[in-house]
């Protein structure tokens, strides 16, 4: 691969999210200040005003929040029908990412969904998120 | 705390002329020629001519600038012109403009215009990505572009996928909101889908494009434009048309409303509540009216769940509700607020909001193809995300 949209994984406030995934990792970006989470990601901490901030990882186990089946086709490198998903992290509630399942699998709402990564070039890693098997 | 005391605009301006082009899937016109075209029929219908316009105001996403409009319909003494965004947002919020211009002595008429190629130009239900790498640079983008979250349809149908799992929605019940629509264009010659009826049937058989959101769920692709005249209430009274009162305006966002320009919405903690909320509190204590008063509304309808969303937001039903209020016939004629009376973005055309103006000044003058008997107060709302705005019109 990849005839997929790649992601600009270098980008100053959301590389760290992207440069965790080669690694492997979940990282959502932290206020070291009060710990708030920094979600999107973004440099200052509205809460208590600090700019200091990091990545930390987090287990892969998230509930699935909501989702859509694209069943028209907008762009010529997602062929029909996928599904989008979009997660709430088991760790940090509230906190949602977004996922990618091909065809239109049987989903509910609050199923467990765990983390993996798909690797789109060789120096771009997409987290992706999935049914917990077993 | 911040007051409204300096921002006393009640009743103080008025819509004094209204323009529509014809609403099509290929114009055949440019982006300029649609814009003029609007714009020259607004003006005439102000009892005005161009030489007496010295305002301007334009959408973010329109491909037309001010000095643009004003070198081709003959506007020499442009003094005042700004621009509001983004896109469906804006329409109200770019009266609100107007009125600040006007209010302030910037100018006396001002021209609030949209226009777009929607259909045989720039599609804005097409994904426009045509790179590879996506995103950066504050879009954020980069976070949803890559999992095939493309277009405004597949934000709005998440969203209805979780009103459902909150609250029990029905596709039944979003049906109820497009058949509504369809209903009042089927009496507006002006509406794209005038000849074309809608059942229950035909809407459930229609195709899914993005569960839960089928075919008839989607606004219009639509050639066009709109364009109003806003001038002073105490000029008004020497215009032709009866005066359209622009008892309030209002913008809004809510709070942690996210960055970028939809999909980040799909970041919030709760993705069911737009904030149409917080621009209702805001246009309320402003008009000094509340839901109870709005005899007509034109609600901003990109998408079926987004009319839902607001009936509930801006306090017409209870927060999960807006699925029996709309099968209830609530939104018809002879309920308790009928809504897009014109057809709306689902079936009269997408002119991103600002057919909704028009459509609202006609409820005042009497005027539409779905009159609202003895109609005083019309509200239109622009509130779909990011954030939002919206206005009361009233009879003078």
């Amino acid at each position: 691969m990849s005839d997929r949209l790649v992601p600009v994984a270098d980008d100053i406030d959301t590389g760290g999210h992207f440069a965790a995934a080669r690694q492997h990792q979940i990282a959502i970006r932290r206020c070291n200040g009060c710990d708030a989470v920094l979600h999107v990601p973004v440099a200052y901490c509205r809460s208590c005003g600090s700019w200091d901030g990091r990545w930390e990882s987090v287990e892969g186990r998230a509930t699935l929040y909501s989702w859509t089946v694209v069943e028209h086709q907008v762009h010529p490198a997602y062929p029909v029908p996928y599904t989008v998903v979009v997660v709430d992290l088991d760790e940090l509630p509230g906190t949602h990412l977004l996922g990618r399942l091909d065809g239109a699998p049987d989903l509910r709402a609050g199923q467990p969904m765990e983390a993996w990564f798909e690797d789109l070039t060789d120096d771009v890693v997409l987290p992706q998120w999935r049914p917990l098997s077993g | 705390m911040a007051t409204d005391a300096a921002y006393d605009h009640r009743d103080r301006c008025a819509i004094v002329g209204i323009g529509s082009t014809d609403f099509s899937r290929q114009s055949g016109r440019s982006d300029l020629t649609l814009a003029a075209q609007a714009a020259l029929a607004a003006i005439s219908d102000a009892g005005l001519t161009p030489a007496d316009i010295d305002g301007i105001v334009r959408c973010d996403m329109d491909t037309v600038y001010h000095h643009d409009l004003a070198h081709t319909i003959g506007i020499d003494n442009l003094t005042y012109w700004s621009q509001v965004g983004p896109g469906g947002v804006a329409p109200c919020g770019m009266i609100g403009q107007a009125v600040g211009a006007i209010m302030s002595g910037q100018a006396t008429a001002v021209l609030v215009f949209r226009e777009l190629n929607g259909r045989s130009g720039r599609r804005y239900g097409l994904s426009s990505q045509n790179s590879e790498r996506v995103g950066g640079a504050g879009s954020y983008d980069e976070l949803f572009n890559p999992y095939g979250m493309l277009t405004p349809g597949q934000v709005f149908a998440v969203i209805a996928q979780r009103h459902m799992i909150e609250y029990g929605t029905k596709p039944e019940e979003l049906a109820h909101i497009a058949l509504t629509c369809r209903a009042r264009a089927n009496a507006n010659p002006l509406a794209q889908m005038h000849d074309r009826p809608l059942s229950m049937e035909q809407y459930l058989d229609a195709r899914m494009i993005s569960s839960p959101l089928r075919l008839f769920d989607f606004c219009l692709e639509t050639d066009g434009a709109c364009a109003v005249v806003v001038t002073s209430a105490e000029r008004a009274k020497d215009c032709p048309q009866p005066a359209a009162l622009i008892r309030a305006v209002a913008q809004g966002t809510m709070p942690s409303p996210q960055p970028g320009m939809q999909y980040p919405v799909l970041m919030r903690q709760s993705i069911t509540e737009l904030p149409a909320r917080q621009v209702a509190d805001t246009l309320f204590r402003r008009a000094g009216l509340g839901p109870d008063d709005i005899d007509v509304a034109q609600i901003y309808d990109c998408f079926s769940i987004t009319v839902l969303l607001q009936l509930e937001d801006w306090g017409f039903c209870k927060k999960g509700e807006g699925g029996p209020f709309v099968a209830d016939g609530q939104i018809d004629l002879g309920g308790s607020l009928p809504i897009n009376t014109g057809g709306g973005h689902l079936s009269e055309g997408y002119i991103h909001g600002m057919n909704h103006i028009v459509e609202g000044v006609r409820q005042i003058r009497g005027t539409s193809t779905s009159q609202v008997a003895g109609a005083e107060v019309c509200l239109v709302t622009c509130t779909p995300l990011p954030p939002g705005s919206a206005l009361i019109l009233r009879a003078s």
